[in-house]
């Protein structure tokens, strides 16, 4: 390897001092076995044959270089364009010549930043999803059950105590219905609680019909009961990535009708969730579509988002389950 | 109506707070009685076996060892006769199809059990369903899409009023929401939200989780 990178500028300067040496050598060939000859002073016609042999030569330097550079430049445009989140692009190493050592180190570099992109934002995700659930259980289980206990108690309190007072404690008690349900949403919103207790396939049935509830956009759920339980990863990152995805259809697309289709086969699943509204056109990727990329690289999944045939957006994720990940029910 | 043989229940929580204070409401009603009281699913079927005859059970749905809905399974296995009433944190219609899906009649939100509790008790006694109104609104909502897409022939006649309502529930508007809107008292919302069921045909368990199967809603 350190062989290699110190190579790089010695080869590249060979390179380019051999291509030059190559115009020179010719010029001066030229040069020494052309019949011409510069009088003193020059004449115009020589002068023209001079400025001329000078421009041949330069064209030619420029031409040899941009052959000789142009991996260079395929370099520089896969660096300004790749993207973390969409890995494995890489440049084809040519068999032999001074960019070979070049190319493969940047190919190496490639591999490890998106090697280490992809473990940092899995410990970043993965201690979110756990803070998160941490939270919501707390929640869940300690303020909402005291919540829980208070109300029951201020309804037999109720039940037992006559006018005034027992308005106010009906009022009390519609105070602490509130919080509770506001602790309950929250802790909801934390942690999809259903996919842990349920399932996936109750999860997903359960989004769709929420979606369709609070936001009225359809939404046809196209997956086949009795799905297997997966490893609980893969699970949140499907059911995430379905949520975001639904959640962007009746955000922006102005659709009427979305579907959420699951398919497993052998060696993947595939999640797909599509929609008949204005598609995504030519708009920038967002925060939530990198977000979904992101979790679709937790798990080695690939996130596909593009132009429904027919109009709409089609939203795809495919993770292969070539890993020891799934279980039997 | 004529003296009742007194209800004896049996109570499953793992929130000591709750349980006392779900005891508390069952026994200050005439006829109930909380027989038994488990911190657990697995204590609740042990219990159940060893206290005959317990006639209803009240299940938190998630509880250490074995949760609500396995010790709901559990038990209306044992004692296929047993009514079974969920009590849970949970807002959402997934737990109570899959709470029906495991035998139980009801499904009542803790954050509303002051209101709702004794009111399902006394349902699951009669052989009712205690619908959660969420599950409600997503039935109906289905049930309009099936009928939109000719895909299901409404077969019976619903009154003006009532269709009003059934649209607003398809909405997911709350009985008080619609209250409000149709200038009619909770109570008469509340007859209409029943008779609705009624006449659609999901009166009871088993129709409830027919319906539900079929409209893709839970798994067969």
């Amino acid at each position: 390897m350190t062989v290699e990178e110190v190579s790089h500028p010695v080869f590249l300067f060979w390179r380019i001092f051999g291509l030059n040496a190559l115009v020179l050598g010719a010029a001066t060939a030229l040069l020494l076995w052309a019949p011409v000859t510069v009088s003193v002073p020059v004449l115009l016609t020589e002068a023209v044959v001079l400025l001329s042999g000078l421009a041949v030569m330069l064209i030619a330097n420029a031409a040899l270089l941009r052959i000789g550079l142009a991996p260079l430049s395929r370099l520089s445009r896969l660096m300004t364009t790749v993207d973390l989140l969409q890995p494995g692009r890489r440049l084809p190493v040519p068999g032999r010549g001074g960019l070979t050592g070049l190319i493969s180190t940047f190919n190496a570099m490639l591999d490890r930043l998106e090697t280490e992109r992809a473990d940092a934002s899995a410990r970043v995700l993965s201690a979110q999803e756990a803070e998160r659930r941490r939270i919501a259980r707390e929640l869940h289980d300690e303020v909402g059950q005291s919540l829980t206990a208070v109300l029951l108690s201020l309804r037999r309190l109720a039940d037992r105590t006559s006018e005034p007072l027992h308005a106010d404690l009906l009022d009390a008690q519609e105070v602490t219905r509130e919080s509770l349900e506001e602790v309950r949403r929250l802790a909801r919103r934390l942690r999809p609680g259903v996919l842990e207790d349920l399932g996936l396939g109750s999860a997903l049935t359960s989004l769709s019909t929420e979606i369709s509830a609070h936001t009225g956009l359809a939404v046809t759920r196209r997956f086949r009961p009795g799905l297997p339980a997966l490893d609980p990863e893969t699970e949140l990152v499907l059911y995430r990535v379905a949520q975001e995805g639904l959640t962007n259809v009746a955000r922006h697309a102005e659709a009427v009708h979305a579907e959420l289709e699951l398919h497993l086969s052998a060696d993947a699943v595939v999640l797909r969730v599509t929609d008949d509204g204005h598609g995504i056109g030519t708009a920038r990727e967002g925060a939530g579509i990198r977000g979904m990329r992101e979790r679709a690289l937790l798990v080695g999944g690939r996130l596909e988002v593009g132009p429904r045939p027919g109009g709409g957006t089609l939203l795809s994720l495919t993770i292969p389950l070539l890993r020891e990940g799934s279980r039997p029910t | 109506m004529t003296a009742m043989p007194t209800t004896r229940i049996l109570l499953a929580d793992d929130h000591a707070l709750v349980r006392r204070g779900v005891r508390l409401i069952l026994n200050g009603e005439p006829g109930f009685e909380v027989a038994a009281e488990a911190g657990d699913g697995a204590e609740a079927v042990a219990l159940a076996r060893a206290h005959h005859p317990i006639d209803l059970a009240v299940l938190d749905v998630a509880m250490p060892r074995l949760t609500g809905l396995q010790a709901a399974r559990e038990l209306s296995r044992l004692q296929p006769g047993l009514r079974i009433l969920m009590l849970s944190m949970h807002d959402n219609e997934q737990y109570f199809f899959q709470s029906l899906k495991a035998g139980a009649c009801g499904y009542v939100l803790k954050s509303a059990a002051d209101r709702d509790l004794i009111e399902a008790c006394h349902a699951a006694m009669r052989g009712e369903s205690f619908v959660y109104p969420d599950a409600v609104a997503t039935l109906v909502r289905e049930y309009l899409d099936r009928v939109r897409q000719g895909r299901e022939v409404p077969d019976t006649v619903l009154t003006a009023r009532e269709e009003e309502v059934l649209k607003l529930i398809a909405e997911g508007h709350s009985s008080k929401e619609i209250a409000e809107t149709l200038a009619i008292s909770v109570k008469t919302v509340q007859r209409h939200r029943a008779n609705l069921l009624d006449k659609l045909g999901l009166h009871d368990r088993l129709a409830l989780t027919r319906y539900a199967i079929r409209a893709g809603l839970i798994e067969p």
